[in-house]
């Protein structure tokens, strides 16, 4: 019995032995090692993964001797990532790419660095609209990357089938969204409303279509908007209420939806996963006074006390190259950042890749706010309460413009 | 004669009838998600996919086996669970066989304050004990995520096993120390053995909650991913095949280990020892 006891005394000392052992792994040898070591966190799908590590990071590894550590990490994941990293005062990230939609939090809680002293490492050739996005309170936090954009998925087949043309504004998206719920007795066209940042997108572009400010939300256009959107509603596909950026694939794929606006990796998916060749792409509607789609896409930062920052710079540089640019038009199909980046996407691609591109013309960056988070309340509160709940339009939008400009005095007085 | 009430009635002749149905409702979503992995895209990819499927493939596990990205997370995911329920075992079976002798007024208290820190959702405590975590160097080690899995495990492995203490009467040790063995050769020797069962739903149980767990795991890996992290990385990028061939593979060591670990689980044991 008493080498029962030794035993299970044993075990556990080597436990406890082991637990130190890993615990204490954080010696002065183990961070000059680092430093040949870069982390690089993006969030990307495994076609994109595998041309960022056959095709973007050797030539970086080789030039300057640094193996690159890819990270794959979501945009929202990130934020709790180096929240908690930042907060134990051990940074392990180097460089980030981030959705631009995800920005002021980083910013808000001090987690990535400022870069103004590097603006000049921008090149000339970028997409003027491009390096407002990483801008906050006149400072440059991050640099610009990759512009992406919404464009329009739809059925080839569906519309076909009942001679209909691709809408090109407001009345003939109602116009479709009626034939399509006549003929079929159920919505099959899609605008998010998800409440939450996938519908914020969506309220942007109807709102800047009317020649209104989402940031205001009482103005002319939103209520044009909302009145819109009111209208639409009974031709919706009942979808409409969860889709975000992820479920029209599967709508579109299923054949459940033939209309709707989504980001470009949907093509990726539905016609290199899928083979479905009748879902094809085009750049969207405009409202009564223009064409709008919010600016999406992604950023590089560096995380605030990034270990290895010296050259995560350098590859910072690297990724707004020309040569790293061309590559990601090739390979991936993402347009450029820049205007002298020219590269020839795959056959399949270009249908979309043109989508994109003429979507691009229209596109106009969110403005980079402390308050966004009330602003994205905001909005998704006017849309339950107009949408859902059958509320006046102009009374729900005062309410909720009183609740912006309330959020907006209280960031202006800290 | 004895007189059956309604209630009983009802009881004998519905209960095969209700078994049947929870089974289904149970059984169904595990059976879409293994023919969704097993499926040709085109009979899934439609407005309303066949229940049964005629036409098989093994693309998407092939796939999957041959990305060279399941087995790290499995690995990872697997040896955490196991050794998360192995120290949750070794640590909260003594913890609440004291716990399961002690006055019931005390007995009470104590309990009350295991579930101290399940009084707070994970979401809220887990930033702060993984910047703990990260300031011991524990970001993405076993260690690390083992001792935030025990966080979690412990007070309810903990509380099940006091109840599984209750039950086994203070006479049979009584009469092992009467006998002349030690209070210890007597824990060993004739209560733990009796308590099998309730260790063993115990084990299940830590096991399959830290097998599955999502938020601590979120916070403490940056290279090396847990498979529920895997799965969710999978389902965020729109892939139907790859999630449900991964979501399938995530629960198969769950079935393993619940079909092994359900032997001990047969009410004989205590009915043996008491009449022994």
């Amino acid at each position: 019995m008493r080498k029962f006891y030794a035993k299970v005394i044993a075990v556990l000392v080597i436990l406890s032995l082991l637990g130190t052992l890993i615990a204490g792994c954080g010696s002065k040898n183990v961070s000059d090692a680092r430093k040949k070591v870069l982390k690089v966190s993006m969030g990307l799908g495994e076609a994109e993964w595998k041309v960022m590590k056959e095709d973007i990071f050797p030539p970086f590894e080789q030039k300057y001797g640094v193996k690159i550590e890819p990270l794959q990490i979501e945009a929202g994941d990130l934020i709790k990532k180096l929240d908690a990293m930042h907060k134990a005062n051990a940074m392990d990230i180097d460089i980030i790419t981030q959705d631009n939609m995800q920005l002021a939090p980083l910013v808000a809680k001090g987690l990535v660095e400022d870069l103004s002293q590097y603006r000049d490492m921008i090149p000339k050739e970028v997409i003027p609209s491009l390096v407002p996005v990483g801008e906050f309170d006149g400072k440059l936090y991050f640099m610009p990357y990759r512009p992406n954009v919404e464009i329009a998925f739809y059925n080839e087949d569906k519309f076909n089938e009942y001679g209909l043309k691709l809408p090109t504004n407001w009345d003939e998206l109602l116009q479709v969204a009626k034939t399509f719920k006549e003929k079929e007795g159920i919505g099959r066209v899609i605008i998010k409303e998800n409440l939450g940042p996938d519908s914020t997108v969506q309220m942007f572009d109807l709102i800047r279509s009317a020649g209104g400010d989402p940031t205001v939300l009482n103005d002319e256009g939103s209520i044009k908007a909302f009145t819109l959107l009111k209208e639409l509603q009974p031709y919706l596909s009942p979808d409409s209420k969860k889709a975000d950026w992820n479920t029209p694939v599967e709508y579109l794929a299923k054949d459940s939806v033939y209309l709707v606006e989504n980001w470009p990796y949907t093509a990726n998916v539905l016609v290199e996963q899928y083979g479905k060749k009748n879902i094809l792409a085009y750049h969207g509607w405009a409202g009564p006074v223009k064409e709008s789609h919010v600016l999406g896409g992604e950023v590089i930062g560096i995380p605030t006390g990034a270990p290895n920052k010296e050259m995560a710079i350098k590859f910072m540089e690297y990724l707004m190259s020309k040569e790293v640019q061309e590559k990601l038009v090739t390979k991936l199909g993402w347009p450029s950042m820049r205007s002298d980046a020219y590269g020839k996407v795959a056959d399949w691609q270009k249908p979309y890749f043109e989508a994109i591109n003429e979507a691009l013309k229209h596109a106009e960056p969110r403005p980079n706010l402390v308050y966004w988070a009330d602003v994205d309340k905001a909005i998704n509160g006017a849309l339950r309460e107009i949408i859902f709940e059958g509320k006046d339009i102009k009374t729900t939008l005062d309410k909720y413009h009183n609740m912006i400009e309330e959020a907006k005095k209280a960031a202006e007085s800290k | 004669m004895r007189k059956i009430d309604i209630s009983e009635k009802i009881s004998n002749t519905a209960y095969i009838p209700i078994a049947i149905i929870a089974a289904i409702l149970m059984i169904i979503p595990v059976y879409i998600l293994f023919i969704t992995s097993f499926a040709v895209p085109s009979d899934i990819l439609k407005p309303h996919p066949d229940f049964f499927i005629t036409r098989f493939t093994l693309d998407h596990w092939k796939d999957v086996f041959l990305s060279g990205n399941i087995w790290p997370p499995f690995k990872k995911s697997f040896v955490v669970a196991t050794m998360t329920t192995i120290i949750a075992i070794i640590i909260a079976a003594p913890a609440a066989y004291v716990i399961a002798r002690m006055p019931s007024k005390i007995k009470y208290a104590v309990v009350l304050s295991l579930f101290f820190t399940r009084m707070f959702p994970d979401v809220g405590i887990a930033l702060p004990i993984a910047v703990e975590f990260i300031k011991l160097n524990l970001m993405d080690t076993y260690l690390g995520l083992v001792m935030a899995h025990l966080i979690v495990n412990l007070p309810f492995a903990a509380w099940i096993l006091v109840g599984t203490f209750e039950t086994i009467p203070k006479d049979l040790e009584e009469a092992a120390l009467v006998d002349g063995t030690s209070k210890l050769t007597a824990l060993m020797r004739i209560i733990m053995p009796i308590a099998l069962p309730g260790i063993a739903v115990t084990a299940i149980f830590v096991w399959l909650n830290s097998w599955n767990e999502f938020t601590y795991a979120l916070y403490l890996t940056i290279s090396d991913r847990t498979l529920p992290l895997q799965t969710y990385y999978y389902v965020q990028r729109g892939g139907i095949f790859d999630s449900a061939t991964y979501a399938a593979i995530l629960t198969i060591p769950v079935m393993l280990v619940t079909f092994f670990l359900q032997k001990y689980m047969k009410s004989g044991y205590l009915a043996g020892a008491v009449k022994g």
